[in-house]
């Protein structure tokens, strides 16, 4: 067949179900906003890393489906989790990115948050410790006890990660959530403490889910000019992606020839503890989240939804916090050479989501994605993305190659299957 | 312990406030115009540093963030303060404001690191 017609160009493509989606579900703002609150507002969230907010009344703030969360580090050094909103008048309490409420504010006192308009005090357990004029205002009708600040769930897990929850009801863990998909990497995470060495952050025009799935392939190999002429070898496409619960897929690792690379050494002196020198993990998980562990460098990439075409991306870099200067250096030039501005791939990937943005926007005509390769399971094969969909389709109830139609199963997360149970249970008997 | 130099007297001009370090002690240094006074370095209300955010006003010393003020020569709490200042014991020799430290002065604070089971 030549280039098609306008009929041939939008009929379904000769794959199987599964094996394609529309590309409304990149563009279309109400689809988006059924993801903030089904899904986002659901799962668990890696916010920032405990390296982070080092010291006690360090503070770090963020946003989950537009939700303002601060997370602090108390007295106690315990991390907690917090709406960044007050329960007067439902201002934004914190607006710094990261700080210490160690010393005081203009307008509060030290070892306390403080809204800044009309001077409320929350401290770091998320307990009002000051109303301004409180018995002039409220007699004995409120009382500080009355106004605690929203609490979330919040854990600290995976080699010092912050993870936060806005549902209440999640019946999970971190590490349920996980559901085995991080557990290639626990040993090397959790041996000894993380530190954060880079972040950056990019705020790129287009959907969310364009950024994971680049993430949950290598078939765009050649993209990726540098790795197509140096690095590549058998090893190299034996890989598998495999799935798991919840919607996450790991990609398993091989042996790097780092020293094989135009310019590069080996990584073996500084890959991560019990990690086989110079090997290389990757764990994509649900909804936009991955970790990349290259031998030598943690790269983590946060997404944070703004808008169906628009999403931010926050960069970190770890290395040990054991570190001595000049491990620290070379650990930073080995995350740099690959992830960096002038590295081997960041900026590729980058710009290959930024032109599917700008051929998917809202006004955009509907698109058929192709997720339809198989290749036993190995990183050319598209299964990790169809494993995503698939999870996707059953939270939001959609079908994702048609998204008008209910998903095959009907099912959405499995806590608000329950939830959506019991409300239809509770209607019945009304 | 014993008496301790905190600062020299023309440091501290009158009808004004000063924070010191004694021995490691944070200590606020007060001229009340016929003499000096000694204070914890924070406002017993809520730990705000006086110095940043103490105002001397006709001998009452107030706490900017939530207004509470003291008579600056007895430490006494006027409305809307809550606690009293402490005071360290001072005198004046050879130009210099001495301050008998025995041990550190200090509020109670709520703080938030006291197990209420609140995690």
């Amino acid at each position: 067949m030549s280039a098609r017609n306008h009929a041939q160009w939008t009929a379904a493509p000769k794959l199987k179900a599964g094996e394609w989606v529309d590309s409304r579900i990149y563009s279309d703002q109400a689809i988006f906003e059924e993801e903030l609150q089904k899904i986002w507002k659901r799962s668990w969230i890696p916010v920032c890393h405990e390296s982070e907010l080092k010291n006690a009344y360090d503070f770090r703030t963020m946003t989950i489906a537009r939700e303002p969360v601060i997370v602090v580090r108390g007295n106690d050094m315990k991390v907690r989790a917090f709406l960044n909103v007050c329960p007067h008048r439902g201002n934004m309490i914190e607006r710094r990115p990261s700080g210490s409420f160690k010393r005081g504010t203009p307008s509060g006192t030290p070892k306390h948050m403080t809204c800044m308009f009309h001077a409320w005090q929350f401290d770091m357990k998320g307990r009002c410790a000051y109303i301004s004029r409180c018995e002039e205002g409220y007699q004995k009708r409120l009382r500080k006890e009355d106004v605690g600040l929203r609490k979330l769930n919040c854990e600290v897990y995976f080699g010092g990660f912050v993870w936060v929850c806005l549902d209440d009801d999640i019946d999970m863990t971190v590490e349920q959530w996980a559901a085995g998909a991080l557990d290639v990497l626990s040993p090397s995470l959790n041996a000894e403490p993380l530190e954060i060495f880079h972040y950056h952050k990019a705020i790129i025009p287009c959907n969310y889910k364009l950024w994971h799935d680049t993430n949950c392939e290598f078939y765009h190999d050649y993209l990726h000019y540098h790795n197509r002429i140096t690095g590549f070898n058998d090893a190299y496409f034996a890989r598998k992606n495999s799935g798991f619960k919840n919607g996450h897929i790991n990609v398993g690792s091989f042996e790097v020839q780092y020293d094989q690379y135009e310019g590069f050494e080996s990584r073996e002196a500084l890959s991560f503890p019990h990690l086989p020198p110079n090997h290389w993990y990757m764990i994509d998980m649900f909804p936009g989240v991955n970790f990349n562990l290259r031998g030598s460098a943690l790269r983590c990439d946060l997404m944070t939804p703004l808008a169906a075409d628009k999403v931010m991306i926050e960069f970190r870099g770890l290395g040990l916090a054991s570190d001595t200067p000049q491990q620290r250096r070379t650990r930073i030039d080995h995350h740099n050479s690959i992830w960096g501005p002038f590295g081997r791939n960041l900026h590729e990937d980058l710009l290959a989501v930024t032109a599917q943005g700008a051929c998917m926007h809202q006004a955009a005509e509907n698109r058929r994605i192709l997720h339809g390769r198989h290749e036993n399971q190995t990183i050319h094969d598209e299964n990790g993305m169809r494993h995503y969909y698939e999870e996707w389709g059953r939270w939001l109830n959609r079908l994702p190659s048609d998204p008008d139609r209910a998903f095959a199963d009907g099912a959405g997360g499995r806590a608000a299957v329950a939830r959506d149970a019991e409300r239809e249970l509770a209607l019945e008997e009304a | 312990m014993s008496w301790k130099t905190a600062c020299a007297a023309a440091d501290v001009p009158a009808h004004s406030i000063k924070a010191c370090e004694v021995d490691g002690v944070e200590i606020l240094v007060a001229n009340v115009g016929d003499g000096f006074r000694a204070y914890p370095p924070v406002c017993p209300h809520m730990e705000e540093y006086l110095e940043d955010s103490g105002i001397c006003s006709n001998g009452v010393l107030t706490c900017t963030k939530h207004l509470w003020q003291w008579d600056m020569k007895t430490g006494e709490a006027r409305p809307p303060a809550e606690k009293p200042l402490l005071l360290y014991e001072v005198k004046q020799e050879d130009g210099k404001v001495m301050v008998y430290l025995d041990k550190e002065l200090e509020y109670a604070f709520d703080h938030d690191d006291d197990d209420d089971g609140d995690d």
